[in-house]
Formats: C-alpha cells, structure tokens, sequence
C-alpha cells in the first residue's frame, strides 16, 4: 500500500505540471490582460506595470519561473521577510539554514496580498463550510437513500426521493435568500451573512474558538450547500442498495438464516458503498475549496469567488492558484477514494 | 398512485416557497398617539411620527458595506477603486480635500496656498502646511503617535517632505502605479520620471522646501490643478515603513496591513480582515478643521458583501446604511418605514453607447444623430433601470465643476425626440436609395444582464421608432475592452464613465479629444469614436484655463452640443444615482464623489 502511495504522490506531480501547462496556456491565449480596464491606461504605465510582473518577459520563461517558483524548494541562510516576493507557503528552519518552498507569487488585483496569503486566510473558511456542508450531505443523504431502497415502492421511499428531487432542483441561490429572510431577517434567529472564524487558525485551517458564536453562522450556509449534495447521495445510495440486494450473496445470506439487520448492514450496505464512496470523493474537492453562489449568498470569505473573479480579472498568478490547488485536491481526494475501495471490497488490491 | 403522490408534493413545495417569498404586508406607519386632546367637544387626535429611536449609550460604532471581494488595497499609491479610496480618504487626507457635496476644493493639510503662473506657460503652487499633525497607529488597544528614531524618540509630525516621497513613490516606475497617470499629465517632469527616461527625482517639480512648505510645478495653467494634487496618490506616505530606517523594519507594499499600518487622517486603520470586513477607529490627535473636522463616531466597519445579502443584513439591524439592490426597489417605495429611510443621491457617472465613426452607415451623422434621438431615456429609467437615474442630455454629468446643468440648459444637447429622428435618417435614407431595414447595424456591450436589459429595451425603440433592426452581441469583458480597442471596434459600442476628479474636464477632455480614454485613435485605426473635431478641442482646452466659471461651463456647454448633437458621436443614455438606506439615527451627508464619503461629518443619534 505504502508503495501504492507513494507512486500516486509522484503521478500527482506529473498531473500538476500537465494542468499548469494547459492553464498557462489557456489564460494566455484568452484576449485581454490583467490591465485591461474601462479606463484604458497609458502605454508608460501598462509597461510599468508589466514590467513589474515580469509580463514583459517571453511566455515560456515566465512559465518556467512559475514551475521554478512553485515546485522548486529554496535552501538559503536568508530568513523569510515575509514580503510580497518572498512569500512561501511552507517555510521550515534546518539548523542555520531555511528552506523555503512553493511561492506562487502575488494577486494583481489585490495588490498587498499574494496568493499564498488568500490560500491561508481564505481556504480555512472555505474547507470549513465544505467539510460542515458534506457531513450535513451524508447525514441527510445516506440515511434517505437507505430508507429508500429497504422500504421501496412505499410511501418512505416516495417521501425521501421529493426530497432529494427538492434538494437537486432547488439551488442555492434561491434556497440561500429564503433562508436567510426567514432565519435571518424575520425571525432574527440567525445572523444572515458572515463567518464566525477569522485568522488565525489552529492548524492553518481550524476555528481558534468553537461555539455557538462559531456555529450560528455555519447552520443556513452549510444547509443549504448540503442539501443539493445530500439529495446525489440519497438517489445514488437506493439506487446501489437496490442493487446489491439483489445480487446472490444476499440471498445466501439470508438463506442461511441471519438476521435481517445483519444482512443490510454487514453485506448490502457496505457492498453497495462503493459508488457514493466515488461521488463523495471529487464532491469533497469541490465543496472544500469554496463554492461561488453560497459564500456570495451567505457573505462568506471564502475562496469559491476567487475561482470566477481570477479568471474575469485575468489575475494569473490566481488563475494558477486555485486551479492547481483544486487539481491537488481532486487528486488526493480520489486517492482516498481507491483506499476506502480496498476496505470495502477486499477483492481489491493495489500491490 | 406514484406520479400523484410526486405531484401533491411538488405543490406542496410550490406553495411553500411562494408563501415564502411573498413580503409581509407593510405594518401600518409606526405612529404614536400622543394625547388626546378635547376641544369644544370634538375628541382630536394628535398624532405624531416618531422620532428616530435613538441608539443606547456607549462607543459610537457604524456599519456600512463596501461591497462584495476584498478591498484591492489601501495604498494611496497603489488605489484605483472606490473602496480603496474610501479607506485611504479617511486614513491620510491630501493637501487639498474636496467637499464631498459640493465638489469644491477646500483646504486639507495645507492651510494656505499661493499660485504663481510662470512665463513658460507653466504654473508653481506653493502650499503651507499644517504644523498639529502626527502619524499614528492602532497597536492593538489604542491609537497612539508614531515616534522617530532620536535617543529620546519623539512623535513624527507630517511634514511636506512626507508629501514630496508620496509623490515620488506613486510615480516611481517601480512602484507601478496605476494612477500615476493624473500626476504624469499634471506635474512638471513626472512623466519622464515615471517612464524611465530620467532616474533622478529632483527633475520631477516637487520639492519640500521645508517642514511644511511644499512646491509643486505644474505643467499646465489650469484650474483643476488644486484638485489633482489632492487625490489619493499624492498623499503623504511614511517612507520609514515602506522602506525601514534605523528603528523600524521595512515592511515595502505591505505596509498597508492590520499591525504596520500607520496613517494621519480623522480615522486609522484598526482591523482589515481581508475579503471579510475592516475596520477604521477615530484618530484622536487629529486636529480638526472646518473641512475635515475630529469625527463624532469611534469606530467605523465596512463589510465586504453583495448587495442583496446586505441588504439582509440592514433589514435584520446588522447595517446602518445599505444600497437598495434593483429588485427590491419597488417594496422599499412602497414600504412606509424603509421609503422614509430611502435616498436616491447623484453619482458622478454617465452610462453612454459611443460610436464608431469611421465604420459603415454610422459614418454619416445623420444616422448618428437620429439613434441618439430615438432612445426614450426616460421610459428606459422608469421601466428598466428603475434607479430614477436622470435622463442623459449629454456627457458631463451636472454636479461636476464646469458642467452645464439642466436648469441653466434645459435644451442643451440630446433629448428623446421620435419626429426628428426619423426625419434625420429619412434623408439619410432618400440620399443613400436604401429603407431602414436594410441597415446593418450591431450594438456591442459587454456581457451582464443589466447591460443586456437596457440594450435590448434600446433596440425595441429604435425599432419602434426608426424601423432599424440592430444586431446585439456581447462580449466577456476582458475580451470586449479588447474589441472595442481595436480595428474591429464594432459600430455602437457600450461604457460608462465615473469621475477620477468631479469636473467637466475629466470628462470632455480626457476622455474624448484624440488620444482620450474612449478615443484613442482619431484615424480608428485602435478603436473608440475614431473622431477629430477641431473645434471641439479647442473648446475644451480653452476651458480648461478659464477660470471665469460662468464662462467656462459656457465653453463646455459648446463642447458637448458638438459632442452629442452636431457631430453625435455618442449617444449619452443616462447619469447615475445612488439608491441607499440610512436608519433613521445615523446623521449623515450624501456624498456625490463616487459614493466617497466623510465618515468624519457623520453621527449618530444616541440615548
């Protein structure tokens, strides 16, 4: 297994530098630039600012200092000045030495920050909200896919899948406002924008305080989030189970006499486990690094608007970013996913 | 028995979620019977509307919203944007400030000023500063003085040196400013300097004669020089910060963050949580003066949200002042306690379709001419945009220094006049052998539904009216600020313009003459109007100088009837507003810069 991983690590290094290449490319072919503004700017001054950035340099060298910057560690006697050029998101000292390593360089558009700073006061809050959100998905999910699939053709089922179908159909830019007007505005129950946690964070991505001055602002954006994910469980999970208890070996189970209850949970369920444990894993990639309309509905710092208003801005360096690091995420996130298969069906191997 | 059940419950959804979007009824007006008094027989009631509830005792601390995503930054050199600005505003003021109601200059940290025109056509400013000013910073319990570097450390006061090195800084090429433009334009040598073409500062016209004499020579004998050298990026900026001297470390651009930050203006930086809210709180050695006096309110915290959810928020009681977002426009008029709290302000912006006057049919004036008549801009307002934006007659929206007003011009310029229009491209069309709807015409903007509403509420009435069918294409934005910057700039193309200083200049001519903003091309060889009037630039250079304002708005009042009638190379469609709501115990201006407001003038109402 361990052998596994570690061939996966290095596989995610050569995905990396393949969704770098393509992303550099891209956002390099769309027209416009990052200094392309409705006030047009004279020519000194877009060569100032080019020039600044390293924009004035030929493609291939800026793409090349992107890779030297980002995956390249540093040794050096200098310590981090913690400026805008020398900031790196994983620093360490060794004896006198540091070693300084993945720099993604600054925002253009915010213009005291770089990218680093937005992975680590932004991505919190966001891995936040998308872990709350999951959790709420599976709580909600699981246990209505499951009722479903055992009771179905009854009136359970139907219950269960209308509310999948509401979770599904109703998205969050309609579920988000008639939350927060009746929670937030009408009964005043709950705050209706904001988050409850701000740097710094226990761990780089942990609440320093947890209660109901924390939880109150998670309660409608987590819900809201969760529920359209919570209703793929729910049909994905009857849909399986309804499945696996047709297959063979269940009939051997319970021809042997065991419990009824044995044999849902010990045989079908786990069995049937093995594609909602597929969808949860790129699902958590993509709750986990922010979600655009619920943290512009809920006001949430997050990272999801750093998706979209990198790319309209043609900020670069977040370009990069935050494709890079949903790329990290998607790809760990499914490693995970082949581990979980390995527990579920032992008939799965890796070595 | 399935589907039925699916349909009784999708109903049953349906019904749920129009119950719950529905609004309350508006709770009759908050009225309060104060006595009953009798006279002669006949009971009458005295009823009086409450006065505002006044806030309970304690810190005077506001909330306002700033708008969704981070503030870019809150460098004076470095600001481009309204929320940087605001910030910047509040923490450093210029030597110059303009009154935000009035538009006019007043005096900021200079006191006095003596303007000396010098024979080479060039004009020296001499500014006397203020003597009771010291830099502070928040250090995590209160504002306290910034000390210098003497054995026994004394507190920094601003001084004109501070001033020439914020001038420097923004137009030093490293910096990399984005507005150094105004100061290249306006100052002596600045933009040699900016450029790279000479590396030593004291070729630039500014120079700190002493603590707190300051001498700027400007390129130009104009009269909006004084409001240059009042904007952001010629502010005073603390150099042993940026750049660390013998007790401070350097801390370059990020200087601006909570815990470096150090300012001068009536507020101080205390907390800026990025993309989430920050936080200004009173300085309390600022002085104060007629124009900038010592804020009333202690703390001051804008939040980084969309419209709608702030909305929210300043319906749950979270803000105390909010812009109405275009959907609920409607319900706060008719709503009797929010409509109280409603204020629809002026906004020193105009939304436009420029042509290009090079590309075919819109080459001929008349064509121009009769598009521009054509658009009821009024009926645009009452059912699209519904922000009761006023009706663009022309360019430079009234409220700007220079700038015709309606009541002094009412028939200046382009007004909705259907019989006129058709005549104009009648002949147009009786010249050319063609009928109007064999014209090719395509509308540009770049893509957002507001954009697309108007647009399309535009080409119905040029239907109606003209018999024209044109074309709508949008773009991205990048992408379409690309297009309309170059060769295939198309026929009618969409922008709109906000004031970097409030007056006619910074609109009919940085704009507009050749080599201008939206024209910088006159041969159209990049795009824009493809225009060249030489009447037009002689005007508005002429204006420029003028410094008898009622000839001056004259001046610009003959610029913009060649602008948008004679010549019509833009159709102006209307000037903007601000739509907020304010809680009845917030007392405050309305600020016509941009939504640039003096928190410093506000308070708050309290037990």
């Amino acid at each position: 297994m361990g052998r596994y991983i570690a061939r996966r690590m290095i596989y995610l290094v050569v995905v990396l530098i393949v969704v770098s290449f393509i992303t550099f490319g891209l956002m390099h072919a769309v027209p416009g630039g990052p200094f392309d503004r409705e006030k047009a700017l004279p020519p000194e001054i877009m060569a100032n600012l080019e020039s600044r950035y390293h924009l004035d340099d030929p493609l291939w060298k800026q793409y090349l200092q992107y890779l030297y910057d980002v995956f390249v560690p540093r040794i050096t006697a200098e310590a981090p000045k913690g400026t805008l050029q020398d900031d790196y998101l994983i620093t360490a000292r060794v004896g006198n030495m540091w070693i300084k390593w993945m720099n993604f360089g600054p925002s253009y558009s915010s213009r005291s920050r770089t990218v680093n700073d937005i992975f680590r006061q932004q991505l919190p809050i966001s891995a936040q909200l998308g872990t709350m959100a999951l959790l709420v998905a599976l709580i909600i999910g699981m246990p209505l896919g499951i009722i479903a699939a055992l009771k179905q053709n009854t009136i359970f089922d139907y219950i269960s899948m209308s509310v999948a179908i509401f979770g599904v159909s109703v998205p969050v830019i309609v579920l988000g406002p008639i939350l927060i007007w009746i929670f937030g505005v009408t009964l005043k129950w709950l705050p209706p924008t904001g988050w409850g946690a701000k740097p710094p964070y226990i761990l780089g991505f942990l609440p320093a305080h947890i209660g109901w001055d924390y939880f109150k602002f998670a309660i409608m954006p987590s819900v809201a989030l969760g529920l359209g994910s919570s209703a793929v469980i729910a049909r994905l999970t009857r849909a399986s189970l309804l499945q696996t208890i047709r297959e063979d070996y269940i009939r051997t189970a319970r021809a042997k006499g065991l419990q009824e209850q044995l044999v849902i949970t010990r045989h079908a369920l786990k069995n049937s486990l093995i594609p909602v444990v597929t969808i949860v894993g790129p699902m958590f990639a993509a709750l986990v690094t922010g979600t655009f309309v619920t943290e512009l509905v809920f006001g949430i710092p997050g990272m999801g608007k750093y998706f979209v208003t990198s790319i309209t801005n043609r900020d670069y360096p977040v370009i990069m970013g935050t494709i890079l690091l949903y790329a990290v995420f998607l790809v760990i996130a499914n490693l995970f996913v082949d581990i979980i298969y390995a527990y579920l069906d032992p008939r799965i191997r890796y070595d | 028995m399935r589907s039925k059940l699916f349909i009784l419950f999708a109903l049953l959804v349906s019904v749920s979620m129009v119950l719950a979007a529905c609004q309350p009824q508006p709770a009759a007006t908050p009225e309060k019977i104060v006595e009953t008094v009798v006279v002669a027989g006949t009971p009458e009631v005295v009823v009086i509307t409450p006065t505002p509830e006044p806030k309970p005792a304690g810190p005077k601390v506001l909330h306002l919203n700033m708008g969704p995503g981070d503030i870019p930054t809150i460098d004076p050199a470095l600001s481009t944007d309204t929320s940087s600005v605001q910030i910047v505003d509040e923490t450093t003021v210029g030597l110059t400030r303009q009154n935000e109601e009035t538009t006019l200059i007043e005096p900021g940290m200079a006191t006095s000023w003596d303007v000396v025109n010098n024979d080479d056509g060039t004009q020296t400013v001499t500014f006397h500063l203020r003597d009771d000013v010291y830099w502070v910073k928040y250090d995590g319990t209160q504002v306290s003085q910034v000390m210098d570097c003497q054995e026994t450390p004394q507190p920094r006061k601003v001084t004109a040196q501070d001033f020439a090195y914020g001038i420097l800084r923004t137009l030093s090429p490293k910096t990399a400013s984005d507005y150094a433009y105004v100061l290249t334009f306006a100052i002596k040598g600045a933009a040699d300097y900016n450029s790279g073409k000479s590396e030593d500062p004291a070729t630039v016209g500014v120079k700190a004669i002493d603590d707190k004499t300051l001498e700027v020579t400007f390129v130009d004998q104009v009269v909006y020089n004084l409001n240059i050298i009042g904007m952001w990026v010629a502010h005073a900026q603390p150099k042993w910060l940026i750049e660390g001297d013998d007790c401070t470390e350097a801390r370059g651009d990020r200087w601006t963050e909570t815990g470096f930050f150090q300012g001068y203006g009536p507020f101080t930086l205390k907390e800026w949580v990025h993309d989430s809210y920050i936080t200004l709180v009173k300085n309390p050695f600022w002085p104060g003066s007629d124009s900038v006096p010592q804020p009333k309110i202690d703390e001051v915290t804008w939040t980084m949200l969309d419209e709608a959810p702030a909305f929210a928020d300043y319906e749950a009681g979270n803000l105390d002042s909010a812009a109405v977002p275009l959907a609920d426009i409607d319900r706060v008029k008719a709503d009797p306690t929010l409509s109280a709290q409603l204020k629809i302000a002026p906004d020193l912006c105009t939304y436009y379709y420029g042509f290009n006057t090079k590309a075919p049919v819109v080459d001929d004036v008349r064509v121009r001419r009769a598009l521009s008549m054509a658009v009821d801009r009024q009926s645009l307002i009452d059912n699209v945009t519904k922000g009761n934006q006023e009706p663009a007659q022309w360019f430079a929206r009234p409220g700007l220094a220079g700038a015709p007003t309606i009541d002094k011009y009412p028939d200046l310029g382009v007004k909705f006049d259907p019989e006129k229009a058709k005549a104009e491209l009648q002949s147009y069309l009786d010249e050319k052998g063609l009928t109007a709807d064999k014209l090719d015409i395509t509308l540009m903007f770049n893509t957002s539904s507001g954009h697309q509403k108007i647009a399309e509420a535009i080409q119905q009435m040029w239907k109606d009216t003209l018999g024209v069918n044109v074309k709508l294409v949008n773009q991205e934005w990048k992408v379409y600020l690309k297009t309309i910057r170059g060769k295939d700039t198309p026929q009618i193309w969409r922008l709109g313009w906000c004031q970097d200083y409030p007056d006619a200049n910074n609109f009919d001519r940085e704009v507009v003459v050749p080599g201008g903003s939206a024209n910088p091309d006159p041969e159209g060889k990049v795009g824009g109007f493809a225009w060249k009037n030489d009447k037009y630039d002689e005007l508005v250079a002429q204006a420029a100088k003028e410094t008898d304002p009622v000839k001056r708005t004259d001046l610009y009042a003959q610029a913009e009837q060649i602008l948008v009638y004679e010549d019509a190379v833009m159709i102006p469609i209307y000037w903007y507003t601000r739509v907020t709501v304010t809680k009845p115990y917030v007392q405050r201006t309305f600020s016509v810069l941009g939504g640039l407001e003096h928190i410093e003038k506000w308070d708050i109402t309290q037990q």
